[in-house]
């Protein structure tokens, strides 16, 4: 265990230095990031005023979900999207070959290698706007609640993690992944906006089918004191379910890799 | 007769060979055509607020516009910088550069062969939609099919013209592909593709309009769903955009090249 | 330490039409056929050995190595390296064995080796002073220092080659697969990397497994070599008795001042290839010095080389007249 966190260690610090090496489009990262918040508030802003609620959300409450979407799309800008496209470059250049041959487990190498700090101050931002419109929604948090809503923040980034763990890991059959991690993109923006707001069917494949669910309104709920039990629990399980699967599928794609590639 | 290097042999020849390329890559653009699929999410969130009733349309013309606005940027999007800087990166572009014929045009005719292999799948969508939602379904008339494929013809162009111009920037500066990210946040939010300008208030709209992000997506989007819609404007504000780009664009990329063939890189 | 025994490995390929309809039918319907890359190959290597890995591209190296490694699963027959077997890929393994591959770097591209050599380290469980140690002493042996502080993209091919073993031999593996790694060196450089090997092997007592185009790596290095071809072990043994069969030639390049006929070189040793006015000869090791006075008295001759047959072409022009099989 203990080197596995000095590992990860090393691996961050290098991916820090490589990154300071082109210190460059920092400053696009940053106005871009803002630009598509700002736009996205707005967006959702049209769904408000003459004390309209969207699926019974308030504002505020709206606001918490956006903030938390901001949180875990800085999440994958910084850890998620840079170790994924990793895989694709590793399985194109044959260099996948190196990391199985490490004394330390595969799927931990290529999903926590790199880290970018560009996505760092989307998180900020995004815990910013989460702590701001929750006091605003009138939330009071209390230890407990904290605590579980961490937890669920967590299984959130998990399940997402897992679901863009799967597709890079296909790129072990399909060399190119790019275009089904835009579909994958596509349909997560759809988290920027409480699930109730959507018709029920939509709800459904939300919750169950693309828990996108999980990802921004669970959490939002807790945070906001009006969770329901059983969607936390539906929540851990879906997420043990989908790590497992992201497991189970990696390990499956090395069984390919070893018994048909040359 | 030859514009830029462009004569009709060499037309059918790079059409031809494009569209062989596009062929092979059938499953990536069918999952292109996909992840277009934003404004439907959009639709569903509009369906059940009553917010849209404060801005004329909803029901079954809010509908059409989604899926024509959906339809528009299937046959609108652009990936001029993408795919220069990948030349550039494999060194494919000096060749390039040698022949009698500009660059550009080859930009030109991988994006028409791709419209042309995205096709079916875009059509299979809209069919998909029309199954889920059989009250919206409507067939244009030839008049505003031909009005409605104009306006898409001239969104693609000033698309193109603007992703050809950050394309030319990249001969100046690694980072200039960078541009193309900070492009892409007033087109989503100002084009109408996430959310029709009629929906924005007043001053928000007015603004807008004075980018050419409506024209890209708004604009042909009302004239393919048959909503109301100035069309004398649209045209003028499309083509004014138009005859602003080119002559840019083609300074840029003359400049751009010198200085690249200057550099002797 | 390392024990193949009727080793083979098939491939299925699938026919697949190209495109989208192909794919789909594909699917559904799987024509596969097999392709035997490795046929029953058995072979043992003691601790400590060097030995050479020969065979023309597509004969089966690679393929071999990769199995060793446990990069592939053998499809029959056993494999044991250092007591283990190799597809488990156990964390215990893997410590004790390195794949070097000519092509292929694991080094990041833009930070200084030092960065990489960090994260091996930490990976490998080996502590911070023990890594120092280990660096400066293999820096030593491959003669690199502030290199080692450079941007990796910033190094030639030679200097990368040298960082590439440093960090792949960082863990003291007993093991070593090296897969081509002199390719593309200049000549020094590829004396260093040779010298460099056979000094490792000395003081660690190592073993290698070594696969080389260039014939200049496997003399210098092996006692023993392996000739695979067509995915079968033909020839296990000593260097020598396969050098006076394989290459009992040495090659003659020329180029001359006035166009010459294929006939003009009859008795000189065997045409190679003859384009106007460059020629390639295979000349007899033991006539060279007589054939190469007569060549240069005979014709008007603008250049003349001297070389070694790359392997591959020896190998090709040995099956061609069935020497071996």
């Amino acid at each position: 265990m203990g080197r596995y966190l000095l590992s990860l260690k090393r691996f961050w610090a290098t991916a820090l230095a490589g990154q300071l090496e082109y210190q460059a489009n920092m400053l696009i990262d940053l106005l871009a990031m803002v630009g598509s918040l700002a736009g996205s508030i707005f967006v959702l802003s049209l769904f408000f005023g003459q004390g309209r609620e969207l699926g019974g959300w308030s504002w505020e409450a709206a606001l918490v979900v956006q903030g938390i979407y901001t949180f875990l799309d800085g999440v994958s800008s910084t850890w998620l999207r840079p170790n994924l496209s990793a895989i694709v470059t590793h399985v194109r250049e044959g260099t996948l070959d190196f990391v199985l041959l490490k004394p330390i487990d595969s799927q931990f190498w290529v999903s926590l290698r790199i880290m970018a700090p560009a996505g760092l101050p989307e998180i900020g931002l995004g815990l910013v706007l989460i702590v701001w419109a929750a006091s605003r929604a009138g939330a009071s948090l209390s230890l407990g609640t904290s605590l579980v809503a961490v937890l669920m923040l967590f299984v959130g980034g998990v399940i997402l993690y897992a679901l863009w763990f799967v597709i890079a890991a296909t790129s072990i059959w399909f060399v190119k992944t790019w275009n089904a991690t835009e579909v994958l993109r596509a349909v997560l923006a759809s988290g920027r906006f409480p699930v109730s707001a959507y018709p029920p069917t939509l709800r459904l494949v939300f919750t169950l089918v693309l828990p996108v669910a999980f990802l921004t309104t669970v959490p939002a709920e807790v945070i906001l004191g009006r969770a329901a039990m059983p969607m936390l629990v539906l929540g851990l399980f879906l997420a043990v379910l989908f790590f497992l699967g992201s497991r189970a599928f990696w390990l499956f794609a090395l069984r390919y890799y070893t018994s048909a590639s040359s | 007769m030859k514009i830029a290097g462009l004569s009709w042999p060499v037309v059918r020849a790079l059409l031809v060979s494009q569209h062989a390329n596009m062929v092979q890559y059938r499953a990536e653009i069918a999952l292109w055509a996909l992840s277009g699929v934003l404004p439907f999410i959009m639709l569903s969130l509009w369906s059940q607020s009553d917010a849209g009733a404060s801005f004329g349309f909803k029901g079954v013309g809010l509908a059409r516009y989604y899926l024509s606005a959906f339809m528009v940027r299937q046959f609108s999007v652009v990936w001029v910088v993408f795919a220069f800087e990948e030349d550039a990166l494999l060194g494919r572009l000096s060749p390039f550069l040698l022949q009698p014929l500009h660059p550009l045009w080859r930009y030109v005719a991988a994006h028409v062969a791709e419209r042309v292999t995205r096709f079916p799948f875009s059509v299979g969508i809209a069919a998909i939609f029309f199954l889920l939602y059989p009250t919206s379904f409507w067939l244009p008339s030839l008049g505003q099919f031909l009005l409605a494929f104009l306006a898409i013809l001239l969104a693609f162009s000033i698309n193109f013209l603007l992703q050809s111009l950050i394309a030319a920037l990249c001969f100046w500066s690694e980072k200039a592909s960078a541009l193309e990210r900070l492009l892409l946040i007033p087109y989503l939010y100002c084009s109408g593709w996430l959310v029709p300008l009629a929906a924005f208030p007043d001053a928000a709209r007015t603004a807008s309009f004075w980018t050419p992000f409506p024209y890209l997506i708004d604009f042909p989007a009302r004239v393919l769903a048959g909503l109301p819609v100035d069309l004398v404007a649209g045209f003028a504000a499309q083509l004014f955009w138009l005859t602003l780009l080119l002559p840019l664009v083609l300074m840029a990329w003359r400049a751009g090249v010198r200085r690249y063939t200057a550099m002797g890189a | 330490m390392i024990e193949v025994e009727q080793l083979s490995k098939t491939y299925q390929v699938a026919d697949k039409t190209p495109g989208f309809v192909g794919t789909f039918n594909h699917f559904f319907r799987r024509k596969t056929r097999d392709v035997q890359a490795v046929r029953d190959v058995s072979f043992t290597i003691e601790r400590g050995e060097m030995v050479g890995f020969l065979g023309a591209n597509g004969a089966g190296k690679t393929t071999t190595l990769k199995m060793l490694c446990g990069l592939i699963h053998p499809s029959a027959g056993k494999v044991h390296v250092a007591g283990y077997l190799p597809q488990r890929r156990q964390a215990a393994f893997l410590k004790q064995i390195t794949l070097v591959m000519g092509q292929k770097q694991q080094l990041i591209w833009d930070l200084p080796p030092l960065d990489s050599l960090s994260v091996n380290a930490a990976v490998y469980g080996i502590g911070e002073k023990e890594a120092r140690y280990r660096i400066n002493e293999l820096a030593e042996m491959l003669e690199i220092g502030e290199e080692l502080t450079r941007p990796v993209r910033k190094l030639s091919l030679g200097q990368r080659m040298k960082a590439e073993l440093l960090a792949a031999l960082l863990h003291r593996p007993s093991v070593l697969f090296l897969d081509e790694p002199t390719l593309g060196l200049d000549v020094n450089a590829q004396a260093r990397v040779r010298s460099f090997l056979a000094d490792y092997n000395r003081r660690t007592g190592a073993t290698v497994l070594l696969t080389s185009h260039y014939m200049a790596d496997i003399t210098a290095l092996c006692s023993r070599v392996l000739l695979i071809h067509q995915g079968e072990l033909i020839h296990d043994g000593a260097l020598d008795a396969l050098a006076a069969s394989l290459s009992p030639f040495r090659q003659v390049r020329l180029e001359l001042n006035s166009s010459a006929s294929p006939e003009d070189f009859v008795g000189y040793g065997e045409l190679e290839a003859l384009d106007d006015r460059a020629v390639r000869l295979l000349v007899s090791r033991s006539e060279l010095t007589v054939v190469v006075a007569r060549l240069l008295a005979n014709f008007d001759v603008l250049d003349l080389e001297v070389n070694d047959p790359p392997i591959d072409e020896l190998i090709g022009s040995l099956f061609r007249k069935g020497r071996v099989v």
